[in-house]
């Protein structure tokens, strides 16, 4: 059995609800599929204090149409990488954050925020990152509905036209 | 003021002692750091967005000017995602070519940082004696890919230039010029006390900090971890021969200078290795122009520390999500905590000591009041700049650039 394998194994007896969701998709590399905030929470609980994976990368948003996927990438002393992915409804996306866990993530929960439009609890207050003052609320441009060519910089207005806007 | 003790100072985005656009709000109790409020986002650029609209090929184009300096970096990052979700394997040779122009981005890179380095602590001769040397690096990248900075050497399945002998002859006798001036580099860090002493001490990023903050690179290493991605998840050619991972314990600006010195002399053994040890063959396996539906994360060592991509396919020919962490993303958070309690005077090296990216060019475009154009070459730019000395008293046109220190 392989490293990696094993730890798929441990987090399984203790997440049986994780039983198919989670895998080793190369090596070095186990990913979940996407999971509930709260079975979220508990896994990067129990994969920071009692597994090891102290060193978090990077946090990658990804538009699933009508849901919001937010995948947060951890690694431990071996180096194998835990993608654990969040799921949320686009229409309504609060996540908690995880930067008290990993201050290393704050740049990109902002991130999550500024561009995906994810509502995030648990955030210090600092300043916009990365779009500028004066953005548009309510326009998240790295949705796969935004266009950049509704977009106006000399006005900074997003205004697509009224079937796109219900078409999505 | 921010109340009786304290003042508040604004730093950038625009500031003579910055080179790219970032804003500092520091406060300070005297002349020490009391806290730091970092703004960064003034160029983003949407490449992201812009890949999701265009092929995998098109997005190399873009992939390549994430960076002006790692761009080779990003390329390799991208095509190796590519590559894995394709189920390409990339010939030996291209590996090893992928490694030599790598390992030539980090010397340049690193010289580059040492010259800032330099020029943030008054200490320009070492500035100008690092540029003249990175010169050398980036006419061999102009050899090999056509281009100093966005060389252009990778793609899809392997690399777009085969080097042959005469250029290999060319590389090993730079490395020659190369390996005695970093030596003396080396002992100028090591002997020269003035130096040592403007750069220990400041910029302090603890072990157990630099793991919390998520430091990487030549911070991370500068700081006792021995975490480098060539030997903890060797990648292409990097599989096939030992890589010797530079460590300091200073945790401070002083340790990350000899990190990276240290570094520059491991890339040319490196480079020297992959010549001595070049596999024939093709340069080139074929990729095809739909990829499979997937996703994957590539980790990679770039000149600033780990280059991570993530790319995610859905079967066409564009992909459906690409996101790239630089390096120097994962290391502003060290930062931030490293300038508190620092002294305002040593705030500008410190933020240069984590080597926060910037782009540059060789090649100069003016637009005339009329419209028209003007490419200005290397050599016209330096024929102008010295005619400008020369207008005022100072002939410069006798120095010669080759002058070894």
């Amino acid at each position: 059995m392989s490293n990696e394998e094993s730890k798929v194994l441990q987090i399984i007896s203790n997440f049986p609800n994780l039983d198919g969701r989670i895998r080793q998709i190369a090596p070095k590399r186990i990913f979940t599929d996407p999971l509930e905030s709260g079975e979220f929470h508990q896994l990067v609980s129990y994969i920071h204090d009692e597994m090891g994976f102290f060193r978090a990368h990077h946090a990658v948003g990804v538009d699933d149409g009508e849901n919001l996927g937010f995948i947060y990438i951890f690694s431990d002393e071996d180096n194998t990488i835990l993608a654990a992915k969040q799921t949320v409804p686009k229409e309504n996306p609060e996540i908690e954050s995880l930067n008290k866990l990993y201050p290393s993530l704050l740049l990109h929960e902002l991130e999550l925020a500024d561009l995906f439009g994810a509502v995030i609890s648990g955030l210090p207050d600092v300043p916009h990152y990365p779009l500028p003052d004066g953005w548009p609320e309510g326009s998240y441009p790295m949705r796969k509905e935004w266009k950049p060519e509704y977009f106006n910089k000399e006005t900074m207005t997003y205004e697509p036209p009224e079937e796109v806007q219900k078409n999505g | 003021m921010a109340d009786d003790n304290k003042v508040i100072i604004p730093i950038g985005p625009q500031h003579p002692s910055l080179d790219e656009p970032a804003s500092f709000t520091v406060t300070l109790s005297g002349e020490r750091v009391d806290n730091v409020v970092i703004g960064i986002g003034y160029n983003h650029r949407g490449l992201e967005k812009a890949c999701e609209s265009r092929t995998y090929v098109q997005d190399l184009y873009i992939v390549e000017r994430v960076c002006g300096i790692c761009s080779h970096s990003h390329t390799s990052a991208f095509c190796m995602g590519v590559e894995q979700l394709a189920g390409v394997t990339v010939p030996d040779r291209a590996e090893y070519i992928r490694a030599i122009v790598a390992e030539l981005e980090r010397l340049h890179s690193h010289l580059l940082w040492l010259g800032v380095a330099g020029h943030e602590i008054g200490f320009d001769t070492l500035f100008m004696y690092t540029w003249r040397d990175r010169e050398k690096v980036l006419d061999l990248l102009a050899a090999i890919g056509g281009n100093r900075i966005n060389y252009s050497v990778n793609t899809f399945g392997g690399v777009r230039r085969d080097l042959d002998e005469s250029i290999f002859a060319k590389i090993t006798a730079t490395l020659n010029e190369l390996e005695k001036q970093i030596n003396y580099y080396l002992e100028l860090a090591q002997t020269e006390l003035t130096l040592k002493a403007r750069l220990s001490g400041i910029g302090c990023l603890s072990k157990e900090d630099a793991l919390k903050f998520g430091a990487t690179g030549p911070v991370l290493r500068a700081a006792g971890v021995a975490q480098d991605i060539r030997t903890a998840e060797p990648y292409g050619a990097y599989k096939n021969f030992e890589v010797n991972v530079i460590t300091h314990t200073a945790a401070d600006v002083f340790g990350r200078t000899a990190v990276r010195i240290l570094e520059m002399l491991e890339s040319i053994r490196i480079i020297r290795h992959c010549i001595k040890e070049m596999p024939e063959g093709a340069i080139l396996a074929k990729v095809p122009r739909r990829i499979p539906e997937g996703e994957v994360i590539v980790r990679m060592e770039a000149p600033r520390g780990e280059n991570i991509h993530y790319i995610r396919s859905n079967g066409t020919d564009k992909p459906d999500r690409i996101r790239v962490r630089a390096p120097s993303e994962a290391n502003w958070h060290g930062m931030q905590h490293m300038l508190k309690g620092e002294y305002l005077a040593d705030v500008p090296i410190s933020i240069a000591a984590i080597d926060p990216c910037y782009s540059c060019t060789d090649r100069a475009i003016t637009v005339n009041s009329d419209g028209t154009r003007k490419v200005t070459d290397w050599q016209s730019i330096r024929k102008y700049g010295i005619d400008w000395y020369k207008k005022r008293g100072l002939d410069m046109a006798d120095i010669r650039l080759e002058r070894g220190v």
